[in-house]
């Protein structure tokens, strides 16, 4: 057992407890989402003592070397002295430039940040409604060639920022945007190894996000991308992909329907899973991306390590939504 | 005479080691539950750690850390079964690399000797 002294409070911690998880139970708004490490809403800076590294991994080093971790994954051993984070630091707000449509439930939306916003496609950025209340967003556009930053969101039935931002914001406004992060993203230097991008729903954005950038930087292996979903109206970039699939010789796009009925390639009833075993039959040197629904990511993980892919060039996503750990 | 973990071939053996190792373990019906809930990134780092002990390799592992590490596990109690298992997965993946037989030995011995550790008797 141990304390923390949160601007100035001292706050006992039971045994293996997370200090969000202390703050929480004594009524502090701590922003937080994911309470699995992933999001960084929940990042914190230390004043005094030692940080466990578990709860700095995932962070950049400029922000580990001035003391920032994750609440959530911070369970101390010793008496830590820690502080809320200055979130005008960290914020800038970004006008939105498009607002649409793309698929039933499935929007586009077109930021500019008004300071310079570096990024690689298919990171996360969080956008904060309030204060306190912020969610992981997903990277679809290629910072070289877009003006913009394209995000894609999914309205989730009373979700607290999907609905505002389908709902409430409109072109024009700004809003607040907090800096990239996350490792999913096309690295250089292997330009003929096979690329694997499979996900679901709005799992797509980050995956774009690689395609579009593997193929701007000339990537001359091949490039399977496979996205699932309910219906055929979910497949919102469907045109996209088809064109893309035209013009590129070594892109290649399947569209897997839970609910096929009279459907046609590159659309098929058949499971991701089936897909991407039939495409990426020997996946030992390939580099696998995946992202999307927290259990479809975890299962395709297992499957294509087992079937011979390296953990080192397995990348992946979960988009793990609050409440749903 | 070089060290044991220097023989194997060190960190670098430790990296080829770690998915082969690995997926033996996930395919494995007699442990697998042991390993199915664990997030597969922090696993993987585990077993490196796992992987460079048994190496003879540098760690600060104590017997108390055994103890306590292998205690609680989601999988159910463990016996005699599932340290054999996991010595003879071990062996397997040594050989897969083509280390000598008697370095697979030494390697059993150490995976063997913290036995009591794991199994909190
Ligand atoms: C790394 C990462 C990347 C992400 N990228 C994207 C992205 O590109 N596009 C995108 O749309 N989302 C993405 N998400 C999810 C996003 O961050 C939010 O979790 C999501 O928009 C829901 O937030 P909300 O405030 O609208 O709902 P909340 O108010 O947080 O949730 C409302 C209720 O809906 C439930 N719920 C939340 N999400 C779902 C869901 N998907 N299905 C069913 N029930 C749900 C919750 O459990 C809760 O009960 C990502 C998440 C992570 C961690
Ligand atoms: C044979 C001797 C064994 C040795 C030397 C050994 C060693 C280790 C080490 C060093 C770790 C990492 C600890 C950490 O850094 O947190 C670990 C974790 C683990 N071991 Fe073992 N182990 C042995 C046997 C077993 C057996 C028989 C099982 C079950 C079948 C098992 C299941 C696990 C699991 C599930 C974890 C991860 C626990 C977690 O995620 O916190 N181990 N072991
Ligand atoms: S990283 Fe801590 S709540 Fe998401």
């Amino acid at each position: 057992m141990t304390f923390i002294v949160f601007d100035d409070q001292k706050i006992e911690l039971s045994d293996g407890q997370t200090v969000l998880s202390a703050l929480l139970d004594q009524g502090f708004d701590i922003p937080n989402s994911c309470q699995a490490g992933a999001c960084q809403t929940c990042m914190m800076q230390v004043k005094e003592g030692e940080i466990p590294a578990k709860a700095q991994a995932g962070l950049k080093d400029t922000l580990k070397a001035q003391g920032y971790f994750l609440a959530c994954n911070c369970t101390p051993q010793k008496p830590l002295n820690i502080t809320a984070c200055n979130a005008a630091k960290m914020r800038t707000s970004a006008k939105v430039v498009a607002h649409d449509a793309l698929g039933t439930d499935v929007m586009r939306l077109r930021v500019k940040p008004a300071e310079p916003f570096t990024y690689h496609p298919g990171q996360y950025l969080t956008i904060w409604k309030t204060e306190t209340i912020g969610r992981s967003y997903s990277i679809a556009s290629v910072a070289d060639f877009d003006h913009y930053v394209e995000l894609h969101i999914r309205r989730v039935k009373n979700g607290v920022v999907s609905r505002w931002l389908y709902d409430n914001v409109a072109v024009g406004e700004s809003i607040q945007i907090q800096q990239a992060t996350g490792n999913c993203f096309y690295t250089h230097g292997n330009p003929e190894q096979n690329i694997l991008l499979a996900g679901t729903g709005t799992g797509l954005a980050p995956l774009i996000g690689v395609a579009r950038d593997a193929l701007q930087h000339d990537h001359s292996g091949a490039i399977h991308l496979i996205h699932g979903a309910s219906t055929v109206d979910d497949l919102y970039m469907h045109q996209t992909l088809v064109k893309m699939a035209q013009l590129y010789s070594n892109f290649y796009y399947y569209a897997c329907v839970r609910k096929a009925e009279r459907v046609s390639l590159p659309v098929t009833g058949e499971s991701i899973q089936t897909i991407m075993m039939s495409v990426a039959a020997v996946p030992a040197q390939w580099k696998v991306y995946l992202c999307g629904g927290p259990n479809m990511v975890s299962s395709l993980k297992k499957a294509i390590f087992l079937a011979g892919a390296s953990m080192k060039n397995i990348y992946s996503d979960p988009f793990i939504t609050s409440h749903s750990s | 005479m070089s060290s044991l973990y220097e023989r194997l071939g060190g960190e670098a053996a430790v990296d080829a080691a770690v998915d082969i190792f690995y997926r033996k373990v996930l395919s494995d019906e007699r442990i697998s539950n042991y390993f199915d809930d664990v997030d597969m990134d922090t696993q993987s780092a585990k077993q490196k750690a796992f992987l460079t002990m048994v190496f003879g390799g540098p760690n600060n592992y104590s017997g108390k850390d055994m103890r306590e590490g292998h205690k609680d596990l989601k999988g159910g109690k463990m016996d005699d079964s599932h340290v054999d298992a996991v010595i003879e997965l071990l062996g397997g993946t040594l050989q897969e690399l083509g280390a000598a037989a008697a370095d697979i030995q030494e390697v059993a011995g150490i995976a063997n000797s913290v036995r009591d550790d794991v199994l909190n008797r």
